[in-house]
């Protein structure tokens, strides 16, 4: 019964204040959709990393079947090649300025592509012999990379040695600054739907005073008369946090899906469905300052 | 029958220990600014249970104040306030809808839910608190029987002469079955007549048990009703009569007006809303 009765209020609250609830729920979702763009940056800035980038920096590609580099005249890599470079790497001389490194074969090569392409139709052209086998060398001091660059770019065996962070920092710290952009953005806006709530949960309770005059007399309990207003202005919240998280699935779904990524195949993009993970964080946050503010709101505007 | 089952409710609803007085106040001092005098001055009086007092005094005496207080609605600056018992400067937020489900309040202007009907206006009070749809149709009905509304409870309030209305009110104060029941100036927009049948609704309500409180400018009906009157004048009490009169100062006043009024036929002069209407707006709240 007291259900039934929360939730008439609830819709009766919602019918009259529908242009402050249709304003609260606009507010929350632009403000939303901009944190939500700030994460999509991010999911993709880790997309792009793939596999090996926050192990290692840098890597050494050996000869395949169409390599066409100065040190695979001799064709793909042999067993020898190979043992020598690793004794190289092991070697004291270039030793000390390594942590680690690691074998990558062509199969676990073709793995970690088909993780980090697997929103891309490139993946299904690719096989294992396509893919280079490669030494992933975690350095010590990764400005030290000219010296294993010098060592080993000459070592019969080598295609081509890589700093993979050279390659993605510039473009990682560009996404870096948008998304704080958009969060910043999003701070604002965010304050914005906060007032905003205040505001119409305020204007709510006053057109109400009479109701909640009379259940504070007869002895309704703090809960039932606040509850209504608090649940307003989340419902209306989680409203605008729902359409942010439909929207930031769209962009992902026609513009990143279909559009982007026919132009730069060779890229690999987040999927629509990693966007929803950001879906419940963004119900989760709209809903919260939806309800803090107007619990704030109701314990200087509406006496229980 | 409403009236065996309130007088159950009443007693059941209390403590074990018997406790005479519904409503005490122990030296009770409100000062709503330190500049000005105090609303209430150090007042002590006991309200027993099943009874029936009048608060009288002019606008400003404290009258507000005092019920204000038997409802925490404010605290009070010195001294102790008791209902049922109970300090109601030692119940904590969260108890106090509890302390004001054992009290009713009815209004000088009705307070009813405009858009409501009178079977929904009553009922309202009673879902707030979470009673079930079967007891709230079971219980209306009896409620409105008891203040004699049968037969409009789907009439809306405007639809009702202020007496009608007065009573939804009253009906929807003692739907829960509270021990007190408190009244400011209830008959302060009705004619006399009207008023005296509202006094009877209220006095029905006493008879089943109810304590009942009101506070009024209305000489003619304290006079009519021969009960407990509390003066207070500036915050302090200056008479406390049993089966008294409006006033004992000067009698002569309150006596040609009530067997004027008897008469029902004073045509002449509306009954004493010149003087009663400058103390509403500072009456309410």
């Amino acid at each position: 019964m007291r259900i039934a009765f929360v939730l008439g209020e609830i819709g009766s609250g919602l019918r009259r204040n529908v242009s402050m609830v249709v304003s609260v729920i606009l507010v929350t979702f632009v403000s939303l959709t901009f944190v939500g763009a700030a994460g999509m940056l991010q999911l993709q800035i880790n997309q792009m990393k793939g596999y090996w980038y926050d192990k290692v920096q840098v890597a050494i590609f050996l000869c395949s079947d169409g390599s066409t580099a100065a040190g695979c005249a001799t064709g793909p890599v042999t067993p020898e090649q190979q043992d020598n470079l690793q004794t190289l790497l092991e070697s004291p001389a270039v030793a000390q300025y390594v942590n680690d490194f690691q074998f990558e074969s062509k199969e676990d090569a073709y793995k970690h592509f088909k993780e980090q392409f697997s929103n891309s139709p490139i993946v299904d052209s690719v096989t294992p012999d396509q893919l280079p086998s490669s030494f992933r060398i975690n350095m010590k001091d990764p400005e030290k990379y000219q010296i294993i660059s010098e060592t080993f770019s000459s070592q019969p065996g080598v295609e081509t040695v890589i700093d993979q962070r050279q390659l993605l920092e510039r473009l990682f710290s560009a996404m870096n600054a948008a998304s704080l952009v958009a969060v910043s953005i999003a701070g604002v806006m965010i304050i914005c739907a906060i007032l905003l709530i205040a505001t119409t949960i305020r204007l709510s309770a006053f057109s109400r005073r009479r109701e909640t005059g009379i259940m504070r007399l007869v002895g309704a309990s703090k809960i039932v008369i606040q509850l209504p207003f608090i649940l307003e202005g989340v419902i209306a919240a989680v409203i605008g946090a729902a359409l942010a998280s439909g929207t930031l699935w769209a962009v992902a779904h026609f513009f990143l899906g279909e559009y982007l990524s026919k132009q730069y195949p060779d890229t690999a993009f987040i999927s629509p469905g990693q966007t929803l993970i950001l879906a419940p964080a963004l119900l989760i946050l709209g809903g919260s300052l939806a309800g803090i503010s107007s619990l704030l709101t109701l314990r200087r505007y509406l006496k229980v | 029958m409403p009236v065996r089952r309130l007088q159950i409710w009443a007693v059941s609803a209390l403590p074990c220990r018997v406790i005479r007085a519904m409503i005490r106040f122990e030296n009770v001092t409100k000062v709503y600014d330190q500049t000005a005098r105090p609303a209430l001055d150090d007042v002590s009086l006991e309200i027993d249970r099943g009874e029936f007092a009048f608060l009288v005094g002019a606008s400003g005496s404290g009258k507000s104040t005092f019920l204000r207080l038997v409802l925490k609605e404010d605290r009070a600056s010195s001294g102790a306030v008791y209902v049922a018992g109970q300090n109601v400067a030692k119940i904590s937020s969260w108890r106090v809808p509890r302390l004001r489900r054992g009290i009713g309040v009815v209004f000088q202007d009705f307070r009813l839910l405009p858009q409501k009907s009178v079977f929904a206006n009553v009922a309202f009070a009673m879902q707030v608190i979470g009673k079930s749809r079967s007891v709230i149709r079971d219980t209306v009905p009896e409620v409105l029987k008891t203040v004699g509304l049968e037969g409009k409870e789907n009439r809306l309030p405007h639809e009702l002469s202020g007496g009608e209305q007065q009573r939804v009110a009253i009906a929807r104060a003692v739907v829960n079955r509270p021990g007190i029941l408190l009244a400011d100036e209830p008959t302060g927009n009705l004619d006399p007549t009207t008023s005296m049948g509202i006094m009877g609704v209220l006095d029905k309500i006493n008879q089943n048990g109810t304590t009942v409180v009101m506070a009024t400018h209305d000489d003619d009906i304290v006079n009519e009703m021969r009960k407990r009157v509390v003066e207070l004048r500036n915050g302090i009490v200056i008479r406390d009569e049993a089966k008294a009169l409006y006033t004992s100062m000067i009698p002569v006043v309150g006596q040609s007006r009530r067997l004027r009024d008897a008469s029902g036929r004073d045509e002449s002069q509306p009954p004493a809303s010149g003087e009663r209407n400058p103390g509403v707006g500072e009456e309410q709240r």
